[in-house]
């Protein structure tokens, strides 16, 4: 009886969370599968089986969208972690009330927008970096975002500037649980600080990286505010990432049942990466 | 036992009144009439207008307004604006909610064509019969007129009228594509004397600009038919070799890289502060032009023609950019007062007055005054128009997304020297035969 009683209010808990869930995410999921099986443009839509998905892989520029994203991600999810982390010991260190400003000046960048964000460093790119570029004569400076190259670094450093400050907060919060004792110990057996951040600090962050590396990898591959406002695929598509692909499929050319074939091939390549991510690194976990 | 289930069930009922807690407020106080859908309530009915050009949403809402005032309160029309791009998929994301406007302003004939099953025959309106030759052409499926032409548009290459006549180019001078080049060098070699930077700031990080700039030399290719575009299979660039010759004048005398000036750049920036002479755009920049020097679009501004179809005739490109269509899926006290409020706003007086007044419309009608129109460059087109001297607006009639998606970037990287001019044409002209 009273087992039964608890499995009543868990579901009672949990079941306006599965409505929720089910309305926005399960429900539209399996419509959009659906979609995907057919020719619709958003009005009509004929049954076409998987035509959509082969004509996926001959998609040139899907194709390049993908690859780009995925370099993106991969410099991306590396830089922002690495500058996190680094940023995150910088203002754990014992400076007082300096530590908290720095702590706010760091993170603020998350909390402006990303079209704002990307309007801002289109402004830098386009006209400060030309400025520098036309009183100096250094040519780094000059032609940013009109190349794909400089379009793609444009975009990391962005992403980074948005990016940093929220790791960094995740990373202080498991800096900041660490065991004193542990590190006390470390010093008592005449560990330095370098080794007390490789051998100690670092094996305890592992629940960190998991958390950091999912949210990274998860919002990279996601862009799509920072990419329309800064470049909005400029210049001739090659900063155009996945999301901004479909988009501009189901949006521009009308092509829904094909955009929503790329959107579920999308959505299970993240899966994969995401969920291959989050079992290597708790792998790494370690309990005290 | 009934306490046990009241406790258990609770937080079921406690989270829907949450949510809806926060909510309640608003929707009690404007019942029904608060939100922008047509339909008839309390004896008044609401016509919804969809807008997508958001520079004019101000002056439309005032025409809702006059006419609300006109039919003694019985008629609402809202006016909701999704536009830069968005339009379209705003549109869509209206229709496929079951959310429909009455009013659509709809932009080319694919646009009309996918709503061609809800829309009603224009031709029985009072307006119809006021329309210049020809301009119901881009709203017509099937010989059946199914949008009213909003307003006529022009554009080709707007010019600073003070800076040409200081480098001592009298601008009816040019009458071939070799005057223009031989005045665009002219600029360049007094570049320092005249104040600019460049004698062009052709926006190439703005597609639109790309696409307006081949209507040049895709509309003789169309024989200047808006129809014909639209049914058009393929494109094969006869006048490619034109658009190649312009297309690399303008590249050498531009402000650069090219592929990052955007239109605040090029027009609020650059041209209306005579740091260039010249852009590629079209009339709607009169408004903005006006915002900022209240003297410029009246003294300084200019359009000249592109010789598109061959270095000796010159035309400017002309022709209505939005359709408005009337929505029969509704009620029919809606549908019909849909009907009047465009004829209102088209022949009365009042209307009249708001179209060439603070809209600054060339109007798609005949019977207007040049004079009454409100800038030089304006009434040059209503004559160019009247006389049948344009181009076809043919570039409203490529395939959804061809310019977006396949025109544009191939265009910006002939401009960014990546491909060849050859490469161009075959990888545009492939995809339009694909996409069509």
């Amino acid at each position: 009886m009273k087992g039964k009683h608890n499995t009543a209010y868990y579901w009672a808990f949990i079941l306006p969370s599965v409505i929720a869930i089910s309305i926005i995410i399960l429900i539209p999921l399996l419509l959009g599968i659906g979609t995907s099986l057919t020719n619709s443009d958003g009005y009509q839509a004929v049954f076409t089986g998987l035509e959509n998905y082969q004509r996926l892989f001959k998609d040139e520029q899907f194709i390049s969208s993908m690859w780009f994203t995925l370099r993106f991600s991969f410099v991306a999810v590396i830089l922002i972690n690495a500058i996190g982390l680094g940023l995150a010991l910088l203002v754990t260190q014992k400076l007082g009330k300096v530590s908290t400003i720095f702590r706010t000046i760091f993170f603020m960048p998350n909390l402006i927008g990303g079209i704002i964000l990307g309007f801002i460093w289109q402004f830098i790119f386009v006209r400060a970096f030309e400025g520098i570029a036309s009183a100096t004569g250094i040519s780094f400076f000059s032609s940013w975002l009109s190349d794909s190259t400089t379009g793609f670094w444009a975009l990391v450093i962005v992403f980074l500037w948005q990016m940093s400050g929220y790791i960094m907060i995740v990373y202080i919060s498991f800096l900041a649980n660490i065991p004193g004792e542990l590190l006390e110990a470390g010093q008592m057996d005449g560990a330095n600080n370098w080794q007390a951040f490789w051998k100690i600090k670092f094996p305890m962050l592992a629940p960190a990286f998991t958390i950091s590396l999912f949210l990274t990898l998860a919002n990279a591959f996601k862009v799509y505010d920072v990419n329309l406002a800064l470049t909005n695929g400029a210049p001739y598509g090659s900063t155009e990432m996945v999301a901004m692909n479909i988009y501009n499929t189901a949006f521009y050319q009308y092509e829904q049942g094909y955009a929503q074939a790329k959107a579920i091939v999308f959505l299970l390549l993240i899966a994969a990466i995401s969920l291959t991510q989050i079992f290597l690194t708790r792998r790494k976990e370690v309990d005290l | 036992m009934g306490k046990k289930y009241s406790t258990l069930l609770t937080p079921l009922f406690a989270v829907p009144f949450l949510i809806s807690g926060c909510g309640t407020g608003g929707t009690t106080s404007t019942p029904d009439s608060g939100d922008s859908e047509s339909g008839v309530s309390d004896g008044v009915v609401t016509v919804d207008f969809f807008n997508q050009k958001p520079e004019i949403t101000a002056q439309l809402e005032e025409l809702a307004d006059m006419y609300n005032e006109e039919t003694d309160g019985n008629t609402r029309v809202t006016i909701t604006t999704v536009g830069s791009g968005e339009g379209s998929a705003g549109l869509q994301a209206r229709f496929s909610s079951g959310d429909e406007p009455a009013l659509m302003m709809l932009g080319g004939l694919p646009e009309v064509e996918r709503y061609s099953d809800s829309l009603i025959d224009v031709s029985e309106l009072d307006v119809t019969d006021t329309l210049i030759d020809g301009t119901l052409e881009g709203g017509t499926i099937d010989d059946i007129p199914l949008g009213i032409p909003l307003n006529l548009e022009g554009f080709g290459w707007m010019y600073n009228r003070e800076i040409f006549e200081e480098a001592g180019i009298n601008p009816d001078s040019i009458q071939s594509y070799d005057d223009f080049a031989e005045a665009v060098e002219t600029l360049d070699s007094q570049k320092e004397e005249l104040g600019i930077d460049e004698v062009f700031a052709f926006s190439g990080g703005e597609n639109y600009i790309a696409n307006q700039f081949s209507a040049n030399f895709t509309s003789p290719e169309f024989n200047e038919s808006i129809i014909e575009s639209y049914e058009a299979k393929e494109l094969n660039w006869e006048y490619g070799d034109q658009m190649k010759k312009y297309t690399d004048l303008f590249n050498q005398y531009n402000v650069q890289p090219i592929l990052t000036v955007d239109y605040s750049r090029s027009v609020e920036e650059l041209f209306v502060n005579d740091k260039v002479a010249m852009v590629h755009q079209g009339i709607w920049i009169v408004p903005t032009l006006n915002d900022i020097d209240p003297s410029f679009a009246k003294e300084k501004l200019g359009l000249l023609p592109v010789y598109g179809e061959s270095d000796t005739e010159g035309k400017i490109i002309a022709g209505a950019p939005f359709y408005i269509g009337v929505n029969k899926n509704l009620d029919d006290a809606v549908v019909e007062e849909s009907k009047n409020f465009l004829d209102w706003m088209y022949t009365s007086e009042e209307g009249k007055e708001m179209i060439t007044g603070d809209l600054a419309f060339v109007p798609a009608q005949e019977g207007y005054e040049p004079e009454d129109i409100s800038d030089p460059v304006s009434q040059e087109l209503y004559r160019a128009l009247l006389a049948g001297e344009t181009g076809a607006m043919t570039h409203k009639q490529y395939p959804d997304g061809w310019f977006q998606q396949v025109l544009y970037p191939e265009y910006q990287k002939y401009l960014n020297g990546d491909q060849t001019w050859e490469d161009f044409e075959m990888n545009t002209a492939e995809a339009f035969k694909e996409m069509r």
